[in-house]
C-alpha cells in the first residue's frame, strides 16, 4: 500500500472528478461538491486539492478550452489517473471491510 | 456575446492574484475565478463583486503562490561562501602575513577605540542636566588700563539679585559659592566636607535628583543643609534614609543647621561638584561685603529659555556693573557677558576677554590622533594586500577567464578585508576590555563600554565596516584591473602607479608617525619646562598648612611652637597658595597715578617672614622686618613696578584698602598663576596676618618625620580639627595633570602608531626581499657581500621614510608651535626636538627594514636559484 493516505476532502475531491467526468475544473467540482455534500468549499480550497491530488499522481490535467464567461480564459480539466483510481478503490475497500468487522450487535442495538 | 460586455470581474484584486499566483496555474484559477464571477453577478453585481475579492484573498496561500525566486539564476550566495573559503585558506596560508596584517589592525582599532572613548567621556561632561541646553554661566571681563582683560566667573550678588528681578527674558538666577571645605559634627561623628552654598533655584535649575527631601523648598530655609548620599551614610549609617532628615548637624562648631535633603553623589560627569548644600543666604549674611557691587562672589548660573533673547540678554547686561559702581572707589572698568553652561568645561580658556579654546584642543588633538592611528592601521593593510597580489594573480586571472567580471573581483576583495576586520575587531573588543582598568588609571577616569546597550553593537558594526571597506578599497580597485595573461603566466607586472601609490602611503604613515614623535616630544619638553622652570621661589620642601578654626589668631604661639623643631626653617603665614593666587583690587592708588586709569593688582597678605619662607628674592629694597613697623608698608613685585611706572620705585606712597604706606622693596617676579597666564602685578602687605588661612612652613628635608612633629603641634594647639597640608611642589605638579595625562597619551599612542607603521613596513621589505630573491642570489654568486645587499635593499624604503621626515616638518612645526603659543611660558622649539624625531623615526624604520633584508641576504645563493 501506499504510504500516502487521503485526507477527508480530498477524498471528496477525487470521487467528485470520477462523477463529473469529462468535464471536471474547479468550478464544476466546487458546484458537485455542493450538490452531492451539501456543503460550500472555498474555491481556493478546491484548487488547493486538486493541485495537490495532481502532485501526488492521482489526478492529471490537460488544458481545456476557453468561453468568454472565463474571460478568454483555457480550463484545466482533470481526470483520474490509474493510481487515483487505485487509491479511491483502497480506501472503499477499507472501509468495507472495517464496516464487516465491527460486531452486528453495535448498529443493531440489544445488550453485549 | 453577451459575456464580453458585462463580465468584468474588479481590476484590483485580478492584478493582485496575477501577482502572487503561481504561473503555472494562472490560467485555469483565473478562468475559474472569472466563471464564477460571471455566473453570481447574474443575481447581484455587489455581492459577486465582494465574493470575487474574497476567493482572491482565500487564493493567497501556500500551493498557489508563485515560489519567491529572488535567487533564481543567481550564484550571489554560492559566491559569497566561495570568497569566505578562499579568504581564510589564504589567510592560513601565508600566517605571518596574515598575523602581522591583523597584528596592525588590532593594535590600531584598540587604540582609537581606547582614545575615541576617552573623547567621548570628555564631551559628555555636564550634558546632562535636563535643560542644560538654557543654561548660561555669568563671566565678568575686568579691564585693565594696560589693555588686558582678565576673566573670572565670580560676580558681584547685587548683578544676580537685578538679573532676577529686571530681566523678564531670565527664567531664573541660581548663585553658587566655589568649593568650600566646612567641618559637620553629629553625635560622634565629625568630619570635613567640600561643598556649595547655593541659592534656592539651584536645584530646580540643574538636575541633581533629590533621594530624601523635596527640591523646590529643600533651599529655602536659612539653617537648612542638603547631603550627598556618600556623606549621609557616613553620618548616619546604611538607615540614613529613615534617620538623615531632620537631623541637626553642626557647622564649624558654631552653626546649628537642619538637614532637608540627601542628593544622589554627583558623578565625574559634572564640574559642579559638592557633598554638602548649603543656602546661599546663610553665607550672605555672614559676609556682608558681598553686598557691594565692586566685589565679586558667587557663580552666577541663569536660564534663558528661547535661545533668540540670549543676545539681547548679554547685550543688556553687558555694562550692568559699571552702571552700578559708578563713583565706587572699587570700581574697575568690567563686562559681564555670558557663556551656554555646557561649553564652560571644554572651553575654559579666556584670553583677553574672548573664549579661546580650552580642554577642546586636547579633544581635538585627540580624536585627531585616534583618525591617524587607524588610518595607519588601514594604510597597512592596503599595501600588504596590493603587494602580496602577486601570489594570487593566478586565481584572479583565473576568475577572470571563467567570467568573473571586475564587480565581482573586487565585491571579492571587500569581502576579503571586512571578514579581517571582523575577526581583527572582535580581538580589539576583547583588548580593549582587558586594557580598560590599566587605562582609566592612566587618564583618571572611570571608562566603560556597556555591550549590553544596542548602540555599543551599533557601533562596533560601524566601525568594523568603515576599516573594513576603507583598508579594502585600493585593493578592490586596483588588482581587479590587472592584465588576464599576465596574471596567469605568473610574471604579473603591477601597473607603476600602483608601486608609486604604495609608496605614497608609506610615506604618508611615517609622516603621521613623526609628527606624533614631534608632538610628543614638544609636548614633554614643554611639560618638562613647566614643572622645573624656576619659579621665582622655591616650591621644593615647603609645606602649606591649612589654618583651622582660630589657629590663625593663635599665629604666634604656633609660630613660635613650629619654629622650635630643629628641621624647620621657617614659617610665615599668608593670604593663599602664592603660585596659585587671584585676590586682587582695582582700587589701589599709587604716587603719579592717572586717577581715571584701572588696575586690576594682585594683593597678598602675609607676615615679616614670607619672602624668605617662600624662598624668594629681593631686586631692590629690603625685606619686611619684624623690628620696624611695616604694617603699613609695602613690597610689590617686578610687574607691579613697571606698571606703576616707577624708576625708582623705593619710598613711593602708596594705598589701597584703606591703607596707605610706603613701598619698601620689590620682589622679583614669580609665578602666580599657572604659566598658561602672564605673571600679574603683585603688592605683598603684612598689615593683618591672622587672618590669613594657609601657614607656609620652610623644612630642611621633605621627610616624614617633620610632617608628624608638625602635625602633633598643630594637634596639640587645635585639637577638634584635621590636620590638612600640601606640598607646594605636589600641588604645581597636579595642577598640570591634565596636560601630563594628554602627554602620556600622546607618549603610548606615538608609539603604537610607528609600532604600525613598521609593522607594514616590515611585510612590505618582506615582499621585497622576497620578489627580488633570485637577483640577490645572482648577486651573491658575483662576488656581492651582505653590507652591499642589506644597502641595496634597505635603499629604497630608507628614501621614503627621508621624505616623510620632510614632509613632517613644516606640518610639525604649525601644529606645535600653535599649542605652545597658548602658553605664555614656552619652552623654545629648538630644531634637535625635530632632529630626535626624525631619527627615532628613521631608526626604527631601517632597522625594521633591515631586519628582514639581513635575512634575505644571508640566504644561501642555492637555495634561492636551483629552481628553474
Amino acid at each position: 500500500m501506499k504510504t500516502n493516505y487521503l485526507g477527508e476532502f480530498e477524498e471528496l475531491v477525487l470521487l467528485t472528478v470520477a462523477i463529473v467526468h469529462d468535464s471536471a475544473h474547479g468550478l464544476t467540482v466546487k458546484a458537485e461538491i455542493e450538490k452531492q455534500a451539501g456543503r460550500n468549499p472555498l474555491l481556493s480550497s478546491v484548487h488547493k486539492s486538486l493541485i495537490r491530488l495532481e502532485d501526488k499522481g492521482y489526478l492529471k490535467s490537460y488544458m481545456g478550452e476557453a468561453t468568454a464567461e472565463r474571460g478568454g480564459r483555457q480550463k484545466r480539466l482533470y481526470e483520474l489517473t490509474v493510481d487515483g483510481k487505485k487509491v479511491l478503490n483502497a480506501s472503499r475497500e477499507l472501509r468495507n471491510s472495517m464496516w464487516s468487522s465491527a460486531p452486528k450487535v453495535v448498529w443493531e442495538g440489544g445488550k453485549i | 456575446m453577451r459575456s464580453s460586455l458585462g463580465i468584468n470581474p474588479p481590476k484590483i484584486p485580478l492584478r493582485l492574484l496575477k501577482w502572487f499566483c503561481s504561473p503555472d496555474l494562472i490560467e485555469d484559477v483565473e478562468g475559474d475565478i472569472s466563471e464564477l464571477f460571471a455566473q453570481r453577478s447574474a443575481k447581484s453585481k455587489v455581492k459577486a463583486k465582494l465574493l470575487f475579492t474574497l476567493d482572491v484573498l482565500f487564493l493567497f496561500r501556500p500551493g498557489i503562490i508563485k515560489n519567491i525566486q529572488i535567487n533564481k539564476g543567481s550564484n550571489q550566495l554560492d559566491m559569497i561562501s566561495n570568497y569566505i573559503k578562499i579568504a581564510i585558506r589564504n589567510a592560513l596560508r601565508y600566517k605571518g602575513y596574515t598575523s602581522i596584517n591583523l597584528l596592525g589592525l588590532v593594535v590600531g582599532i584598540t587604540s582609537s577605540v581606547l582614545i575615541l572613548l576617552w573623547v567621548q567621556d570628555e564631551v559628555s561632561i555636564d550634558k546632562f542636566h535636563e535643560n542644560g541646553d538654557q543654561i548660561y554661566k555669568v563671566f565678568r571681563n575686568m579691564k585693565q588700563s594696560n589693555g588686558l582683560v582678565s576673566t573670572t566667573a565670580t560676580n558681584p550678588k547685587p548683578l544676580g539679585d537685578l538679573l532676577r528681578e529686571e530681566y523678564s527674558e531670565i527664567n531664573s538666577v541660581a548663585s553658587v559659592s566655589w568649593l568650600m571645605d566646612m567641618r559637620f559634627d553629629w553625635a560622634e561623628q565629625s568630619s570635613e566636607e567640600a561643598g556649595r552654598f547655593a541659592s534656592p533655584e539651584f536645584l530646580n535649575m540643574f538636575s541633581f535628583p533629590l533621594l530624601v527631601g523635596d527640591k523646590n523648598t529643600a533651599l529655602d530655609e536659612i539653617n537648612s543643609v542638603l547631603i550627598s548620599k556618600t556623606m549621609a551614610q557616613k553620618y548616619f549609617g546604611d538607615n540614613w534614609r529613615d534617620m538623615a532628615l531632620g537631623e541637626i548637624l553642626k557647622l564649624d562648631e558654631s552653626i546649628d543647621v537642619l538637614v532637608m535633603g540627601v542628593f544622589e553623589d554627583i558623578g565625574a560627569n559634572s564640574t559642579l561638584d559638592f557633598d554638602w548644600l548649603i543656602p546661599a543666604e546663610g553665607y550672605y549674611n555672614a559676609n556682608k561685603w558681598v553686598e557691594d557691587w565692586g566685589n565679586g562672589s558667587f557663580h552666577i548660573y541663569i536660564t534663558i529659555p528661547e535661545e533668540a533673547k540670549v543676545s539681547i540678554v548679554g547685550e543688556r547686561m553687558l555694562s550692568e556693573i559699571k552702571d552700578h559702581t559708578q563713583g565706587n572707589p572699587s570700581a574697575g572698568d568690567e563686562e559681564s557677558i555670558l557663556q551656554k553652561f555646557e561649553d564652560t568645561y571644554l572651553y575654559s580658556n579666556f584670553v583677553n576677554g574672548v573664549i579661546s579654546g580650552g580642554r577642546i584642543d586636547y579633544v581635538r588633538i585627540m580624536t585627531v590622533v585616534a583618525i591617524f592611528i587607524l588610518l595607519v592601521a588601514c594604510i597597512n593593510f592596503m599595501n600588504l594586500t596590493t603587494a602580496r597580489a602577486s601570489r594570487r594573480s593566478k586565481e584572479i586571472g583565473l576568475r577572470k577567464v571563467m567570467g568573473a567580471g571586475k564587480k565581482s573581483l573586487s565585491t571579492q576583495f571587500f569581502f576579503e578585508a571586512i571578514l579581517m576586520t571582523t575577526v581583527a575587531v572582535a580581538l580589539s573588543v576583547l583588548a580593549v576590555t582587558l586594557l580598560l582598568p590599566s587605562f582609566n588609571v592612566l587618564v583618571n577616569k572611570a571608562l566603560s563600554i556597556d555591550y549590553t546597550q544596542f548602540q555599543t553593537w551599533i557601533y562596533i558594526v560601524g566601525l568594523t565596516l568603515t576599516v573594513g571597506l576603507l583598508s579594502g578599497s585600493y585593493p578592490a580597485i586596483l588588482l581587479p584591473t590587472l592584465n588576464i595573461i599576465q596574471s596567469i603566466k605568473g610574471g604579473l607586472k603591477q601597473p607603476s602607479f600602483a608601486s608609486y601609490f604604495r609608496r605614497g602611503l608609506v610615506i604618508f604613515q611615517f609622516a603621521i608617525s613623526t609628527l606624533l614623535i614631534l608632538g610628543t616630544a614638544v609636548v614633554y619638553k614643554q611639560i618638562d619646562y613647566v614643572l622645573n622652570k624656576d619659579l621665582g621661589l622655591d616650591k621644593e620642601n615647603l609645606v602649606a598648612i591649612t589654618m583651622e578654626g582660630d589657629l590663625a589668631s593663635r599665629l604666634e604661639t604656633y609660630k613660635t611652637e613650629l619654629l622650635r623643631l630643629p628641621e624647620v626653617k621657617s614659617v610665615s603665614a599668608v593670604s593663599g597658595n602664592p603660585i596659585s593666587y587671584g585676590r586682587s583690587t582695582s582700587s589701589a592708588n599709587w604716587e603719579g597715578k592717572n586717577p581715571s586709569d584701572g588696575y586690576e593688582v594682585n594683593v597678598l597678605i602675609s607676615d615679616e617672614d614670607f619672602i624668605k619662607t617662600a624662598g624668594m628674592e629681593m631686586l631692590v629694597g629690603r625685606d619686611f622686618s619684624a623690628q620696624l613697623t611695616d604694617s603699613t608698608n609695602f613690597i610689590i613685585n617686578e610687574v607691579a613696578a613697571a606698571l606703576m611706572g616707577f624708576d625708582d620705585p623705593l619710598n613711593k606712597d602708596l594705598s589701597f584698602w584703606g591703607l596707605n604706606g610706603k613701598i619698601v622693596g620689590v620682589v622679583k617676579n614669580f609665578h602666580m598663576q599657572n604659566l598658561y597666564e602672564p605673571i600679574a602685578p603683585l603688592i605683598i602687605t603684612c598689615y593683618d596676618p591672622s587672618g590669613s588661612p594657609l601657614l607656609l612652613v620652610r623644612i630642611e628635608d621633605n621627610t616624614g618625620a617633620v610632617l608628624q612633629s608638625i602635625e602633633q603641634i598643630t594637634k596639640e594647639l587645635n585639637p577638634t580639627f584635621d590636620f590638612n597640608y600640601q606640598f607646594i611642589d605636589q600641588a604645581y605638579a597636579e595642577s598640570y595633570e591634565n596636560e601630563q595625562t594628554v602627554s602620556a597619551l600622546a607618549n603610548i599612542f606615538a608609539v603604537i602608531s610607528i609600532l604600525i607603521s613598521c609593522l607594514g613596513l616590515f611585510g612590505l621589505a618582506s615582499y621585497s626581499a622576497e620578489q627580488r630573491s633570485k637577483e640577490i642570489g645572482v648577486r651573491k654568486v658575483h662576488g656581492a657581500s651582505v653590507v652591499q645587499i642589506l644597502l641595496l635593499l634597505s635603499k629604497d624604503y630608507s628614501k621614503l621614510i627621508l621624505l616623510s621626515f620632510i614632509l613632517a616638518i613644516p606640518v610639525g612645526y604649525y601644529v606645535t608651535q600653535n599649542w605652545l603659543n597658548n602658553f605664555e611660558f614656552r619652552t623654545s622649539l629648538d630644531p634637535f626636538v625635530f632632529l630626535i624625531a626624525g631619527v627615532v623615526t628613521f631608526g626604527v624604520g631601517v632597522l625594521t627594514v633591515s631586519l628582514k633584508s639581513y635575512h634575505a641576504a644571508t640566504i644561501n645563493p642555492v637555495s634561492s636559484l636551483k629552481e628553474e
